[in-house]
């Protein structure tokens, strides 16, 4: 479902993202880490369009992002990392709008931006302009624009960021439904924990290179041989491979 | 500790001058040939009232005092509106207030900030103005010491009177409303002064029986001015110092200094006993209850249903952020006083005494028309094309993930500003060409060049809008004033001056026809075709700049 190739992007002389590959399976969760300024949203940015990749290609659903930018889009839904939103739309409008973009017609788009409102907690402030919601408000409303449209590709650039723990673990049991239901999801995120509780696959970035992409087994694994602890948390493994000098990926 | 709260400002605008030097060189050109201009006019006028003998000095007292009035109004509310931005509505605020800052040293940090955000407008215009006082009283050294205190002290008491306000604004009402309410007031003002100075004919300046005319006015105007304002304080220093007449400067002097330093610490007490109150109330926000939808979507909506889907959502966004957005809408006072002070100059032109001389100045003003008709209609699109693409802001990824082509986009973007603008440019010259009697031909070949050299002006805003997008702020008279919109304003006023120019010699023949009365239409064709081909050659490469620059475009 998701499939990238060879994918770099540089600033000037600064490497970015370098060489990277990897592929995601429909209806998994793929739990996409690495430190910070290590090109996680670099890599997003040119998975959504973003932003131009240097070389390498990315293909969500069969299409190719930069022939077919319409096509590739038009199944995807995006969570950036500050997701900032209309400061003078309310939520509602905000979704209505937003699922037009996709092709929603007026009616079908009025109805899933109530469900939307309602499922994410934000009924009550359907009618507040977004610039007087709270932080955690907006990242909930932005992850109902991603969904607005019912696309069968989700990337999220660290969701969790500003959400309360209810907010968390709804999201949690969210993005396992969403799985369960074919969606496929590119997950970044600095916490561990979930990425350790949702995904059937990590990519481990650091500077620009994919440096461990597998289960979390194969990963354990792999931090096992480079002397790593046996059933060892992602965290220490994480920081393991880190740290481990240069080595070939295992897929 | 003051100095370094405001060092993030400093090492900002050090890094702006060291990565864009081309940028400053040009800013720093324009401000030198502002200074040049106004320090030439008051230089002007200044000799003239000079060698009136003893009414002289009077006048100039009279000019200064209108001056520094002139100034006093415009700080206030300057200093008002930016005091509410820096002090409650700054996203600096917060690590300011999180770190171990005590109120009374954040106060002073943000009065520097919003002194300086307010003042260097004025500054641009009275320090050559001051210098050219100076140069033709042929004043000493102190009275260039004393112009530097005067208008540095003076600055201080609007920006403390504006922190006031503002902090009782904000304990009183919500803090966007506030800002709202402040803006419409800046517009009203805005307008106000645009109309005011029009109305003063400065144009008559321009010869002695003007000067005269302007004179009289100065001597009417008013008092010497009231004993307790600042503004006669300021006066009473520089004039006696300039040796115009004797005077007392040391004591008002005092007065300035005594009032500014009473001022900024009554400033700071307030601030400082009641920031955090102030504070907590501007970040709330008026609550509407759960009404999924407004009066205004819902009309909206309707509105655009017979368009297509893509540009009548973003038709319908874009109307609805405008009238919501008190910033971009109360622009439109600024635009009607405009349209009035250029039907007023046209209804005011001296062309109807039948001398030959007359007929000329016609004719000169015909051809001339299309250029400043477009020019006006310009002057508008900087205010309402170019900072489209800055608006859109950092949710601009909404539109660039949604599978909506960059094309369909820019044609969407381009509608909405194209439209109202060649409605108005048209209804402009039409109004216009009557005014001055222009024949029907000669209209009609500036209506059919408007249609394209409209979408040039549309198409270059939207270009050099994508190309120095501003997403620091969503004040859209801010956007309008960077560096991108200088620059779309002379590319603008070339492709202007080259269609006017094209079309010259073509209108004044078609002038000639239309006196006899036989019009040749293979003229006025190829009158059209000239000027739109240009505008049309304009569009076409603008839009591909404007596309090029939204792909690169990184909210």
């Amino acid at each position: 479902m998701i499939r990238i190739e060879h994918l770099r992007k540089t600033y000037g002389t600064l490497v970015a993202v370098d060489d990277l590959s990897l592929e995601v399976e429909p209806g998994t969760v793929f739990g996409f880490l690495g430190r910070n300024g290590a090109g996680k949203t670099t890599t997003i940015r040119m998975m959504t369009g973003l932003l131009e990749p240097t070389a390498g290609t990315v293909t969500l659903g069969g299409h190719d992002i930069r022939r077919a930018p319409e096509a590739a889009k038009a199944l995807t839904g995006y969570l950036p990392d500050h997701p900032f939103l209309y400061d003078k739309l309310t939520g509602f409008e905000l979704l209505r709008f937003v699922g037009s973009l996709y092709g929603l017609g007026a009616a079908d788009g009025t109805r899933r931006a109530a469900q939307l409102l309602e499922q994410f907690g934000l009924g009550r402030v359907a009618g507040e302009l977004t610039e007087t919601l709270s932080h955690g408000m907006r990242q909930r409303l932005a992850l109902a624009a991603a969904l607005v449209h019912r696309p069968r590709v989700l990337i999220l650039d660290e969701p969790m960021v500003g959400l309360d723990p209810e907010g968390a673990l709804e999201l949690r049991l969210l993005l396992r439904q969403l799985a369960a239901d074919g969606v496929t999801i590119f997950l970044s995120t600095h916490s561990l924990a979930v990425a350790e509780e949702l995904s059937h696959r990590i990519g481990i970035i650091d500077r620009g290179r994919l440096v461990a992409l597998g289960t979390l087994e194969a990963l354990r694994a792999r931090a096992r041989r480079d002397g790593g602890a046996d059933g060892a948390s992602l965290e220490a493994v994480f920081l393991d491979i880190l740290n481990a000098p240069d080595g070939d990926v295992p897929t | 500790m003051v100095i370094a709260l405001v060092q993030p400002r400093l090492l900002a605008l050090r890094n702006v001058v060291r990565r864009g030097p081309f940028r400053a060189a040009t800013v720093g050109l324009l401000v030198a040939a502002f200074w040049t201009a106004t320090f030439a006019l008051f230089t002007y006028v200044l000799d003239y009232f000079h060698h009136l003998g003893d009414f002289g000095p009077f006048l100039t007292q009279r000019l200064l005092t209108l001056l520094f009035l002139t100034f006093f109004g415009v700080l206030l509310v300057s200093n008002t509106v930016t005091a509410l931005t820096s002090y409650y509505l700054a996203e600096e605020v917060v690590p300011l207030l999180a770190a171990p800052v005590s109120h009374r040293r954040l106060h002073h940090a943000r009065f520097v900030e919003t002194l300086t955000a307010s003042s260097w407008m004025v500054l641009l215009v009275g320090l050559p103005a001051l210098l050219a006082y100076g140069v033709v009283y042929r004043a000493g050294a102190l009275f260039y010491a004393a112009a530097v205190g005067v208008l540095g002290t003076f600055l201080v008491i609007p920006a403390a009177l504006g922190v006031l306000v503002t902090t009782g604004l904000v304990l009183l009402f919500p803090a966007r409303r506030t800002r709202e309410a402040l803006l419409i007031g800046v517009g009203l003002t805005m307008a106000a002064l645009v109309l005011g100075v029009r109305l003063l004919r400065p144009e008559q300046l321009a010869h002695p029986a003007g000067l005269v005319g302007f004179a009289g006015f100065l001597a009417g105007f008013g008092a010497t001015g009231s004993p307790w304002l600042p503004t006669t304080w300021a006066v009473e220093v520089l004039i006696p110092l300039l040796g115009a007449r004797p005077g007392e400067p040391l004591f008002y002097l005092a007065m300035l200094v005594s009032t500014a330093a009473m001022l900024f610490l009554a400033s700071a007490a307030v601030v400082e006993r009641v920031f955090l109150t102030a504070w907590s109330r501007a970040q709330s926000g008026r609550v509407r209850g759960d009404a999924r939808e407004r009066p205004l979507t819902g009309w909206l909506a309707r509105l655009v249903r017979p368009l297509p889907r893509v540009p009548g959502s973003l038709l319908a966004k874009d109307v609805t952020v405008f009238l919501r957005d008190a910033s971009q809408w109360s622009q439109l006072l600024l635009v009607f006083a405009l349209v009035g002070i250029y039907l007023y100059n046209f209804s005011a032109l001296p062309l109807d005494d039948g001398t030959p001389l007359a007929q000329a100045m016609r004719d000169l003003a015909t051809i001339l028309n299309l250029g400043l008709g477009a020019f006006v209609t310009t002057a508008v699109a900087v205010r309402f094309v170019f900072p489209m693409v800055s608006l859109e802001g950092r949710a601009w990824w909404i539109l660039r993930t949604a599978p909506v082509p960059l094309a369909g986009l820019w044609w969407s973007k381009f509608w909405i500003g194209y439209l109202p603008l060649v409605v108005f440019a048209e209804l402009l010259v039409a109004t216009t060409n009557t005014l001055l009697g222009v024949p029907a031909p000669v209209t009609l070949l500036f209506l059919l060049t408007l249609v394209p050299l409209m979408a040039a002006v549309v198409s270059l805003g939207l270009a050099f809008g994508a190309a120095y997008p501003r997403f620091d702020t969503q004040n859209a008279a801010q956007i309008a004033t960077g560096f991108g919109a200088i620059l779309y304003m002379l590319a603008c006023l070339g492709l202007i001056a080259l269609v006017v120019a094209l079309e010259a010699w073509p209108v004044a023949r078609l002038l000639r026809q239309a006196r006899s009365g036989a019009v040749v239409a293979s003229d006025l064709a190829e009158a059209v075709a000239a000027g739109g081909g240009a505008a049309a050659l304009a569009f076409a490469v603008a839009r591909r700049r404007a596309l090029r620059a939204l792909a690169r475009l990184e909210a």
